[in-house]
This record gives C-alpha cells, sequence and structure tokens, in this order.
C-alpha cells in the first residue's frame, strides 16, 4: 500500500530525512516514532504531497508521489500535528467545504459528519452554529480528524493525534483506527505517547536524525532488546538514557 | 459556506475554494468569535462603510464634469490604480501566502494553480468593489462631459475591469518572478521588497508622474498633447480604451487601448498559466520547517541584543516591560514576515506623497507656496510613528500576547511605551533623517528647514494617539482585522490633516510669526501629551470579550 525508496529532504544544508526506506502493506497499523527534529512530521508531509522530495521515490496506493502527486492525494487522509483549521468558519462549513475538495456530493458529505458527529459526541447545532474558532482544542481535534477521514481514504496519517483529546475521546479514537485498519485501511500513527503506540501498533518504525533505526513488531523490538518496555528501547536507543540524571540535577541545582 | 448546488452533486472543487477564500477574506481568517450569528463581522461591516466612503471620494470627480473625457478618464483611472494597488500590495501576502493553510489544504487533491486562481479571483473581486464605489460618480461625469456619451458608463466599466485585472495579475506575477530569480530560500525577504516596491509603484505610476507631467500639457485633456513616455504609465492606457470606446481619440486612443488589453491578457496568462508552477514553490516553502538558523539572522540577533545593552539604550529602556517590548517589536520588525509585509508596505506610499508634494515646484522659478512643501514633509513625519503603531498591532501570533495579560502588569501603558520606543529608533529617526535629506537635496537651501519643525513637534501627540483608550497594543489582533482596503482612505485622512498642518505653518512662516507659532504648538502639544500620559497610565487592559 506504501511503500518508500530512499526518500531523502535536505533544506539547504541540513538533511531532514536521510534516506529511509520501508514498506506498508494494507491493513496494517504502523507506529512512527522518533524524538523532536528527527525528520516525522518532514516525513509524513512528503508521503502526503505537501513537500517535494529532495531524492528517492515513494508510490502510494500504486500511485507515484512525485508524477501523480494529485492521486496520491485523493488516496490519503492526514491530521497535521498542528491541527490548523481555518478558525473563522463553522465545524459544518469547514468539513462541507473539505468534501467539497473531494468532490464528494452533498448529502453523500452530510451523511458521513452525522455519522462522525455521532462518533465523536458532538452536537450538530455546534457544528452550525459555533464558529471554530471558539471550539476547545479537542473539538477541534475532532473535526479535523473528521476531515481527514471524510472521503473514506485507504492510507491515513495521523501526526500526533491524541493532542487535545480528553481520555474518553482517545479511547474512542484509538477503537476506531483499529476498525479502521481491520477494514483494510493502512495506518501511519506518529506519537511521542508510547504506551499507546506500544497496544495499538502492529509494527514501529524509529527514526532520529533522518535515519530508520528499526523496524518492526514493538513486542519482538522490546523482547529482542531486553529493554523490558517500548519506552526503555526508545530513549536508549535516541539518547534519552541520561535524562533521568539531568533531571535529578536540575531539580537539585534550580532556584527561582 | 452553506452550499446552495443540488445535493446529489459535489460542489466543484474551485467554486468550493473561491467561497472559501471570500469567506475569510469577510470574516478575518481567526477569530475568538462565539457563536454564528455573533461572528466578528467587524471586517465585512468596515468594508461597507470604506466602499461608502470611497463612493464619497469619488464624487469629486463631479468637479471634471466640463473636462474633456480623457483627463477624466486619467484622474479616474490614476486613482483606482492607487487604491486597488494599496490594496493588492497590502492584502497579497496575507492572501496568498499564508502559513497555516498549508497544513489545511496542501495535501487536498487540489492544484496550486487551483488555489492561486481563487485568491486571485477573490483579489480581483474586493478590488472591483473598491473601483465601482470610486468610479461611480466618475462615469457619470464622463458621460456629461462636453465629448461624452451614454457610452462612457460602459466604456469605463470595461476599462476599470481591465485595470483590475492587470493590476491583481502583476503582484502575483512580481511574487512569481522573485520565486523564479531568487529561489525559495530569499522569498520571504525579497517578498517584503516587492511588496514595498508594488505599493511604492502605484503611488508613483498614480500621483508622482502626472505632477511632473506639468499642469499646462495635462490641462489641455487631448490625448495628443502629452509627452511620448506618458504613454508608458497603465492609467493612461485604460483613459485610452474610454476615450477609443466613446469614440473621441482617434488612432493614438486605438493603440493606447490595444497596448492596455494586450499587456493586462500578457500578464494575466504570464501571472495565471506560465509562471503558476513558480506559486507551488512558494506554497511548499510554507509546509517546511527547518531547525537551522541561517547565518544573517544569528547576526541580527546579536546586533539587537548589542543596541538594547548599549549605554544609551539601556538607560532609555531601564523599565523591564519597556524593554522586553522594545525588543518584541524590534524583533518583529526585523524577522517577521507578516508584520514586515504590512508595515513597511503599508508606510512607503508616505514617503513618496511628500515628494510628490515638493517635486512639481522644485523646476519652478518662483515657488507659490512659499515653502509649503517642506512643512508638508514635516507633517508627514509626525503622521508616521502614528501609522506604524496601528500596524504593529495586527500579527498572526496575536493570541501569544496574552502573555501580557498573564503577568502582573495593570495595564498596557508600558507595553504601549516599549513599541512606541522602538518606532521611534527603527522607523522614526531613519525616516526623519531621509526626509530632512529629501528637502535639502530638492530645495537645494537649508534656510527651509524649520518648516520641518511644526510636524517634528507635533510627533509624540501623533505617537500617542493611537495608545488612547488602550488602543494599538502592539501584536494584540489578528492581521485579518487590518482593514488593508482602507489603507488608501486612511492615507487621504493623512493627507488631509498634514494638509492643515502645513498651511498653518506655511501662513505664519509667510507672515512673520513662525517662531510665535512654534512656541504656541510647543505649549499645546506639552498640555496634551502630558493629559495622554496620565490617561494611558490609568488605561486598564481592555476587554477580551
Amino acid at each position: 500500500m506504501i511503500s518508500v525508496q530512499q526518500l531523502t529532504k535536505r533544506f539547504g544544508e541540513q538533511v531532514a530525512v536521510d534516506g529511509i526506506t520501508f514498506e506498508i502493506p494494507a491493513g496494517q497499523i504502523v507506529g512512527f516514532l522518533g524524538p523532536n527534529g528527527a525528520g516525522k512530521s518532514t516525513t509524513l508531509k512528503m508521503l502526503t504531497g505537501m513537500l517535494a522530495p529532495t531524492s528517492g521515490t515513494a508510490t502510494i496506493c500504486g500511485h507515484d508521489l512525485q508524477r501523480e502527486t494529485l492521486e496520491v492525494k485523493r488516496h490519503v487522509g492526514f491530521v497535521p500535528e498542528s491541527g490548523a483549521v481555518f478558525e473563522s468558519l463553522t465545524g459544518l462549513e469547514y468539513l462541507e467545504m473539505v468534501a467539497a475538495l473531494y468532490a464528494i456530493p452533498e448529502a453523500a458529505a452530510r451523511a458521513r459528519i452525522e455519522q462522525f458527529i455521532a462518533f465523536f459526541d458532538l452536537s450538530f447545532s455546534t457544528l452550525t452554529d459555533k464558529l471554530l474558532g471558539a471550539y476547545s482544542k479537542g473539538m477541534r481535534r475532532k473535526v479535523v480528524i473528521t476531515s481527514a477521514l471524510l472521503h473514506n481514504p485507504p492510507v491515513v496519517f495521523f501526526d500526533e493525534p491524541l493532542d487535545g483529546l480528553d481520555a474518553n475521546a482517545a479511547v474512542g479514537f484509538k477503537a476506531l483506527i483499529q476498525t479502521l485498519a481491520r477494514e483494510g485501511k493502512t495506518i501511519v500513527y506518529s506519537s511521542h505517547i508510547l504506551d499507546v503506540v506500544e497496544r495499538v501498533c502492529d509494527r514501529v518504525l524509529i527514526i532520529d536524525k533522518g535515519r530508520l533505526l528499526l523496524d518492526g513488531k514493538p513486542e519482538t523490538l522490546v523482547a529482542e532488546s531486553g529493554a523490558g518496555t517500548l519506552e526503555r528501547l526508545f530513549t536508549r536507543l535516541t539518547g534519552g538514557t541520561e535524562l533521568e540524571r539531568r533531571a535529578e540535577d536540575f531539580a537539585r541545582t534550580f532556584r527561582p | 459556506m452553506t452550499a446552495d448546488a443540488s445535493p446529489a452533486t459535489a460542489v466543484s472543487p474551485d467554486r468550493a475554494l473561491r467561497r472559501l477564500f471570500l469567506t475569510l477574506f469577510l470574516r478575518g481568517r481567526s477569530s475568538r468569535g462565539l457563536r454564528r450569528n455573533n461572528m466578528p463581522r467587524s471586517v465585512a461591516s468596515k468594508l461597507l462603510l470604506t466602499l461608502l466612503a470611497y463612493g464619497c471620494f469619488g464624487c469629486f470627480a463631479l468637479a471634471f464634469v466640463q473636462r474633456p473625457v480623457f483627463e477624466i478618464s486619467i484622474y479616474l483611472h490614476g486613482m483606482t490604480l492607487l487604491f486597488c494597488g494599496m490594496f493588492i500590495a497590502a492584502s497579497s501576502g496575507e492572501i496568498l501566502f499564508n502559513k497555516e493553510e498549508a497544513d489545511i489544504l496542501l495535501h487536498r487533491p487540489v492544484t496550486p494553480q487551483a488555489l492561486l486562481r481563487a485568491k486571485l479571483t477573490i483579489l480581483l473581486q474586493v478590488s472591483l468593489w473598491i473601483a465601482g464605489a470610486f468610479n461611480l460618480a466618475g462615469m457619470v461625469a464622463g458621460t456629461l462631459a462636453p465629448n461624452g456619451n451614454a457610452l462612457y458608463p460602459l466604456a469605463h466599466a470595461l476599462s476599470t475591469v481591465l485595470e483590475a485585472v492587470f493590476c491583481a495579475s502583476g503582484v502575483v506575477l512580481a511574487y512569481e518572478l522573485v520565486l523564479r530569480s531568487f529561489g525559495r530560500e530569499k522569498l520571504e525577504g525579497i517578498m517584503t521588497t516587492v511588496q514595498v516596491l508594488v505599493a511604492v509603484g502605484t503611488v508613483v505610476a498614480g500621483q508622482l508622474v502626472p505632477r511632473v507631467i506639468g499642469r499646462a500639457t495635462f490641462r489641455s485633456g487631448s490625448i495628443n498633447a502629452h509627452p511620448w513616455w506618458f504613454d508608458l504609465l497603465p492609467p493612461t492606457w485604460f483613459a485610452g480604451l474610454d476615450d477609443a470606446i466613446t469614440g473621441n481619440g482617434g488612432v493614438r486612443a486605438a493603440t493606447l487601448a490595444v497596448i492596455g488589453i494586450a499587456l493586462t491578457a500578457l500578464v494575466a496568462w504570464l501571472a495565471l498559466g506560465r509562471m503558476a508552477r513558480h506559486y507551488e514553490t512558494g506554497m511548499q516553502l510554507l509546509g517546511e520547517t527547518t531547525s537551522n538558523v541561517p547565518a544573517s539572522q544569528l547576526t541580527s540577533r546579536r546586533w539587537l541584543d548589542s543596541l538594547v545593552h548599549s549605554p544609551l539604550l539601556s538607560w532609555w529602556l531601564r523599565n523591564p516591560v519597556r524593554r522586553t517590548a522594545f525588543v518584541l517589536v524590534a524583533s518583529y520588525l526585523v524577522r517577521d514576515r507578516d508584520v514586515k509585509l504590512r508595515v513597511y508596505p503599508g508606510l512607503a506610499p508616505l514617503l513618496v506623497m511628500p515628494i510628490a508634494f515638493m517635486m512639481p515646484m522644485s523646476h519652478r522659478a518662483a515657488d507659490p507656496f512659499g515653502g509649503f512643501g517642506v512643512a508638508f514633509c514635516g507633517a508627514y513625519m509626525g503622521m508616521i510613528p502614528l501609522f506604524a503603531l496601528s500596524l504593529l498591532q495586527y500579527s498572526q501570533q496575536w493570541q501569544a500576547g496574552d502573555v501580557f495579560r498573564a503577568a502582573p502588569i495593570p495595564g498596557p501603558a508600558l507595553l504601549c511605551a516599549g513599541a512606541r520606543q522602538a518606532v521611534t529608533c527603527f522607523i522614526t529617526i531613519p525616516l526623519m533623517l531621509f526626509f530632512t535629506a529629501v528637502v535639502y537635496f530638492l530645495r537645494h537651501t537649508s534656510s527651509e528647514l524649520p518648516l520641518l519643525l511644526p510636524g517634528l513637534i507635533a510627533l509624540p501627540v501623533f505617537t500617542l494617539a493611537p495608545h488612547l483608550g488602550g488602543k494599538a497594543i502592539p501584536f494584540s489582533k489578528a492581521g485579518e482585522e487590518a482593514r488593508s482596503a482602507r489603507r488608501g482612505l486612511d492615507l487621504f485622512g493623512v493627507i488631509l490633516v498634514s494638509i492643515s498642518l502645513s498651511l498653518v505653518a506655511t501662513w505664519t512662516w509667510a507672515m512673520g510669526w513662525f517662531p510665535w507659532f512654534l512656541l504656541g504648538e510647543i505649549a499645546v502639544v506639552a498640555v496634551i501629551y502630558t493629559l495622554m500620559r496620565v490617561f494611558l497610565a490609568r488605561t486598564p487592559w481592555p476587554s477580551m470579550e
């Protein structure tokens, strides 16, 4: 479903993504992990056609990322980390606008929107009367997730999707992505919340400084490394082991 | 935004985008608004008032009712180019390259060309509203002109549409050429320069050049009485089209009309077709994030830090809140694309207007205005911080301004004071030196330089004025509230105030009462300034509702 070969992105002298290669079949939930600045968001932006790669190739649902960018965009849904929306539109106006961009007929779009409203426990009057600028962060995130799934894409990229969601909504969201994967959709899930990734994902990719460090099933990787948890394995790989000692030093020496 | 197409069919992406950008323009892009029926209508309602004011201002064209069609058209097209150009120059950066929009739209199946078309349509639509309001009375004047007829409104409507297309496409093309020539790395810095040049260009084309032509030639009203290079100016082409359609201008009018139509078509084709791929480059640039800081930026940070810690500024900025505000405003004036695109193109026309008033005088044997141009320059200097501070209240990061409300500061006075100090250092003082140099070089004497003083003396009051009532707090409002469509009218208001002050100064200069006038002005300014400072110090934070 997703095939990435030697994908590279440079910003001037800086190499943000350095020749990563992986394949993801249909129906798999893949955790995409890495510390801040590792190149996760840049990779996701390239795979969604937002950024042009410097070199390398990628195909999504058989469509070449660089030659058939519009086809790729039709087949993917993306929840960006920023959760940006047009704040002066109402939720319904925003979702109808997104539906129009995917050429979804109005009646079908309205029916799908209502399904998501019911799933996320949003009230229709909120969606029609309130401008998105007045929504809470969690409500806004629900609208962004709805907008990513509205056209029923076979591949969905989530960049920190739980940011702002309350505990109940987060549980519901995790159930949703597992259901989507069972229906054959490919999910790429980028997050810093490692225990959620460990529980939800079939496979994890760990990148740091633009390079792919590990690729495998979470339980296998944890067992083979002897780290005990995915979190320990992650910090060991990405240089986070010093953090506990530094935190102790900080607490000891910090004076207001 | 509610679709009016049949439920079974989909709204076309192009139409959805046009509707989206118009809605965003009318409502503003971000809001703390509450409900739909209470949503921010400020931009839309202000736009309506602005159009009404443009309509009233357009009535001035009725004074030309006895002039030939070509002269009326030159006036109307010159002013239309000025107003539309200033609106487009001020709005295009925000509309064409919005950073947040990249995360929302770039992963959707729409081409950058479709985005560009939709945005250009909105720029064009609003430009036509402005042009329509301003030209309404002019159409009546053209119809009633000695050589006018019933065809004039139709001809002028057509030429005005063409002029707006030319103006909007020209701005887009300028951005595309920058992207093509300099690449994405330099886009942000160069965009500001392009926008400043566009703003200055529209003022020059609309105001400065007709003055240089000379009244004798202009007043003849005949299309054949102008020098050849007059044909290079866009308002002339479109006035030629008016003349050609109403059957007055002959071969020269037809030639000008053909030039206007051909160049408009060429610019539109280049902007929307041939060069549109460079817009995609610009859009992708917005999606790029890099932790690499260019060496030039590091240098500017160190430079700013050194400046703030220099002995003079350390003393001037000894209050920590003032110093914080100074650094914040100075940083944004130097680094922030959104602020730079608003402030510098907004101020650029101010630099051109005094020169426009001085140039015709500079090559005359006798100056009938007796130093009016110099006094006008001085009055303009006073207006610069007023304009700059008004523009600095807008930012895309306006919500970050809450940090000041959360801090234990009783009101915005100290914050505004720091902003005033930054504007004084980075804008007012450099421009004062610029204006003084301009006066000296254009008048070839320093004897009239004292006429700059009335404007300088009024400067502290003009600087405080935007902050009255807790307004114009730096970076406290969304960028879209900047009412960019009103910029042309604001400029007109500034000209009126400057003219009034300058007239009084020139009159007292001629009568030999100038020193007394200055003393009187100092006394009045001192009283007003003290009262304003006291009032501002007591002003609490404005409500966030």
